[in-house]
């Protein structure tokens, strides 16, 4: 590591420390702020508002968005919203860990080109995307040619629409979010790392348990966020790939939201979801902060 | 060392087949998006013959191109805003521990855990109250929103993963801000930074949601176009468009890249393996 | 020092950005003022580039056209007051809630020419008596579409959607009002009714036909029919539609006995136009027949345009059910209107519907 030595400035360090803190805090906070917080503040406002005929919001105080809520017609699409978001997480994580861990390990020099090779793929409009799925797993389609060949099928197989194709739909579309946090933290790992822990007699799965598992924890982590929490919102795969018979939960607030011009009550259905999801999110930080400290 | 070749365990090669096998699985619709590309039929769904009349009527279309073009301005902005917010409110909060930090984390990810198109509306609401005409800009800042938490996550994760003794370490030696950021930080980061930038690209390019309710008069992006010929059936002119995106990709990576990005990211202080 | 250069090119890249931004829609807007740009937004498709380009020629008025794919993001657009549109093409329904929202202005008659050339059904239509507020533009239908390969029966009636013999293999429209106006018709009831009790009963279809859908699909509906994964599906009469009809002779598109639906997109001045004068050229111009006869040539849709007929030259279209349909099959159609207050108890049913 090289250093070179600055010529003093010096100050009142602690006032100038916290300065350039603000500084640095100042563009991410203010988009925060004026385009997260603030759009938030009135979605939470127009939960509990009441419309005109034509659905815009009108003001006024109201619960009977949330009452509308306690149909069990909405636990029943967050249940299955959680479940269909919790197996495509997994199903992420792992491919992603997988993945992500290759590049890692590659000679510096080719890890971008990978990760290019990665991402290009999702460059093509995601729309064509889904269609090119729609055409493959069409009956007669190539996978339908694959099975005969192989004997699983014999004649005309399709698998769209089913639960399995929108669930490879989502896997798919969530892959890269997923691999690019956990490179971006395997990335500093040193690999001399690894390689003592093997020369130390650690065999391979307790090489990646115990040392490069927890080093990739903060981009695992961030990975779960990012793939959780916007397959819920997700409502268009489930619709080309799954039929649309199963809603999920984003699919239902794009309906109120749209179709319905309900905002209040698509506004409480939000509210609803970022409370629980908060929630998870505060008690999954409690207890790995308790099995950290158990550790 | 006496040592031959490095021992590798039978489960190092499963995963990087594996992770092979996972690269490959990306490309399969890309392929059937290829051959598709070349299919004569109006339809997308029947193979009638080979053709490639589809890149001619790409060539005339201009309004197409023109979307194409839109998208990648919008990318290019809001993936570089976001990767800088990213890196900058990294290294501020590192500097700063306190609760504060946890605060203001939460808040990055906030957009992460309210539904996109929730966002969307209560952000068209907002501009419209304060009368921000609707456009480029507005367009820009909704991709912003979208795209700052998964730049942000990467950076940070990155930086989380970063020998926390390094900075003080630079410090200690004299070297601090500026010439410590270069020096030190930013070299650790580079690869981070291209993965956070990249993703947030690819975000911003593919992003139909947030478009929909940001957008203006003549900012129509490519994501917005090829959703709204859904109701007419998509033309086969979109295949042609997507094979050369990942064609005119492949050649910028061959070309011009490989060389030079190596000299750029990989910097000369980091030896290859 | 140094640190304060970080932060001024922190501070540039932002005022870039929005900047940038600024001066984007100033000049989009600017424009205005000196009458030479028109922003149009329309339905995907539905004004062909040739007409565009052909006005543009013709005026030397710049024309921006985005699209939209839902009347409700129109609206939601022109709500803010600061859209910057001049013209917009909401559907019939959506016209008479732009009107209630005092969205789109009143037209002035006298600055038209040819409203004379539009259909004698579309001349005077219920959600927007005399043309007041719009000029309808294109038109087409809400019905049924199935296939011989799988359908070996005369296909008339709405029932083949609810019949058991055909489970997994058919469609409905992922639409609210598109699937209670074949669940109302089916039950025995008009598409335009606002009855409690009579959509409660459809819903009660809906909910019983479900498990007999294989989904529900306001996509690529046309592809399913034309690869065999559906047998039935219900559908819009337009582009995709027309090409499996056109390209597959198996397919076929039909009104149901029921009546099925028309529905009209037509164009409009929204409110706070900056160019006006460039609007009514524009409405002008779209209503001369050998240019309406563009929307079905270059866009394959209806034109609500009679004398358009004569232009036409791609005649197969008009013989094609998805696109025109026959007279005598759109005699039992219904013009779907904005249901009002009653919508809460189409969206009630609809809820059930898709979560149950």
């Amino acid at each position: 590591m090289t250093s070179t030595a600055v010529p003093g400035t010096t100050g009142a360090p602690g006032v100038r420390r916290l300065a350039l803190s603000a500084a640095m805090l100042a563009p991410a906070g203010v988009v925060t702020l004026a385009l997260v917080v603030a759009p938030l503040v009135l979605v939470i406002r127009n939960s509990f508002a009441r419309t005109d005929a034509y659905g815009n919001v009108q003001g006024g105080f109201t619960l009977d968005n949330y009452g509308r809520l306690a149909d069990p017609v909405f636990l029943k699409v967050l249940g299955y919203s959680l479940g269909v978001a919790a197996a495509t997480t997994v199903a992420c994580l792992v491919l992603g860990y997988v993945v992500s861990y290759y590049v890692a390990s590659r000679p510096p020099q080719r890890q971008l080109g990978l990760l290019l090779l990665i991402i290009v793929p999702f460059w093509t409009d995601f729309l064509v995307r889904t269609f090119a799925w729609i055409n493959l797993l069409s009956p007669g389609g190539p996978v339908n040619s694959v099975t005969d060949a192989i004997g699983l099928t014999s004649g005309p197989a399709g698998w769209i629409p089913s639960q399995g194709a929108s669930f490879i739909g989502l896997v798919y579309a969530f892959l890269p979010t997923a691999i690019f946090p956990i490179y971006a933290s395997l990335r500093g790992i040193d690999p001399s790392l690894s390689e003592a822990a093997r020369d130390l007699g650690c065999g391979w799965w307790r090489v990646h348990g115990k040392v490069l598992l927890p080093i990739a924890r903060p981009g695992l982590l961030a990975a779960f966020l990012l793939v959780f929490v916007p397959t819920l919102g997700v409502f268009v795969i489930p619709v080309l790939l799954g039929g649309g018979k199963d809603q999920l939960v984003g699919n239902l607030i794009v309906t109120l939201y749209t179709e319905f011009r309900d905002q209040p009550m698509g506004a409480a259905v939000s509210v609803l979801l970022l409370v629980l999801l908060l929630a998870c999110l505060a008690a999954a930080g409690v207890v790995t902060r308790r099995l950290r400290r158990k550790a | 060392m006496t040592r031959g070749k490095p021992r590798v365990h039978v489960m190092d090669r499963i995963s990087a087949w594996l992770a092979r096998g996972v690269i490959a699985f990306l490309y399969v619709p890309i392929v059937a998006v290829v051959v598709l590309s070349f299919n004569a039929s109006d339809v997308t769904y029947r193979w009638t013959g080979f053709s490639t009349k589809w890149y001619a009527e790409l060539a005339g279309d201009t309004d197409l191109l023109a979307t194409l073009l839109t998208s990648v301005e919008v990318a290019v902005l809001a993936a570089t805003l976001a990767t800088v917010c990213g890196l900058l409110a990294a290294m501020g909060l590192n500097r700063l521990r306190s609760r504060f930090r946890g605060v203001f984390m939460a808040g990055l990810f906030l957009p992460l855990v309210v539904p996109e198109i929730v966002l969307g509306v209560a952000l068209l609401s907002i501009f419209g109250a304060l009368h921000v005409g609707l456009g480029m800009g507005t367009l820009v800042l909704g991709h912003l929103v979208v795209t700052l938490p998964y730049a942000a996550l990467i950076v940070f994760g990155a930086y989380g993963s970063l020998d926390p003794s390094l900075g003080e370490a630079a410090a200690d030696l004299g070297c601090r801000g500026w010439t410590a950021f270069r020096k030190v930080t930013f070299p650790l980061l580079r690869q981070a930074l291209a993965a956070a930038w990249l993703l947030s690209f690819t975000i911003s390019f593919g992003n139909i949601v947030m478009s929909t309710f940001t957008n203006g008069v003549g900012s129509t992006t490519l994501p917005l176009r090829v959703y709204s010929l859904l109701k007419g059936g998509l033309t086969p002119e979109i295949n042609a468009l997507g094979t050369l995106l990942v064609l005119f990709t492949f050649l910028i990576i061959v070309c011009v890249g490989v060389r030079q990005m190596r000299q750029v990211l990989t910097g000369g202080n980091r030896s290859p393996q | 020092m140094r640190r304060s250069i970080l932060a001024t090119a922190v501070a540039a890249t932002f005022l870039l950005a929005t900047g940038c931004g600024a001066s984007g829609s100033d000049s989009s807007s600017g424009g205005s003022s000196g009458g030479g740009t028109l922003h149009v937004y329309a339905w995907a498709g539905e004004i062909p580039d040739s007409v565009v380009k052909g006005f543009e020629q013709e005026t030397g008025i710049k024309v921006t056209l985005d699209t939209f794919d839902s009347n409700e993001t129109m609206t939601a657009k022109l709500s803010t007051g600061a859209s910057g549109y001049d013209v917009v093409e909401p559907s019939q329904y959506s016209v008479q809630q732009l009107i209630g929202q005092q969205l789109i202005e009143p037209l002035d008659h006298s600055r038209i020419q040819g409203l004379d050339n539009l259909a004698e059904k579309f001349r005077n239509p219920s959600y927007d008596p005399g043309l007041k507020y719009s000029v309808p533009w294109i038109w087409g239908t809400t019905g049924l579409a199935y296939t011989d390969a799988c359908v070996k029966e005369p296909v008339t009636s709405w029932k083949i959607l609810f019949d058991q013999k055909y489970k997994g293999k058919v469609y409905m429209l992922d639409n609210m009002l598109a699937s209670y106006i074949a669940a109302l018709q089916v039950t025995g009831s008009r598409a335009t009714t606002t009855d409690e009790a009579q959509i409660a009963r459809a819903t009660d279809a809906l909910l019983a036909q479900k498990p007999v859908l294989a989904g529900y699909n306001s996509t690529n509906y046309a592809q399913l029919l034309s690869t065999g994964q559906a047998c039935a599906t219900q559908a819009w009469s337009g582009t995709s539609m027309a090409k499996a009809v056109q390209s597959d002779s198996n397919v076929h598109y039909v009104l149901p006995e029921e009546g099925g639906s028309i529905w009209t997109d037509g164009l409009a001045i929204a409110k706070g136009a900056k160019n006006v004068d460039a609007a009514y050229a524009f409405i002008n111009y779209l209503l001369r027949p050998e240019v309406a006869a563009k929307a079905t040539d270059d866009g394959a849709s209806a034109s609500a345009n009679e004398k358009a007929r004569e232009h036409i030259k791609n005649t197969d279209a008009l013989k094609n059910a998805a696109v025109y349909a026959p007279d005598e099959s759109i005699a039992k159609a219904d013009f779907l209107l904005d249901p009002g207050p009653a919508i809460r108890h189409f969206q009630q049913g609809w809820t059930k519907v898709r979560a149950s």
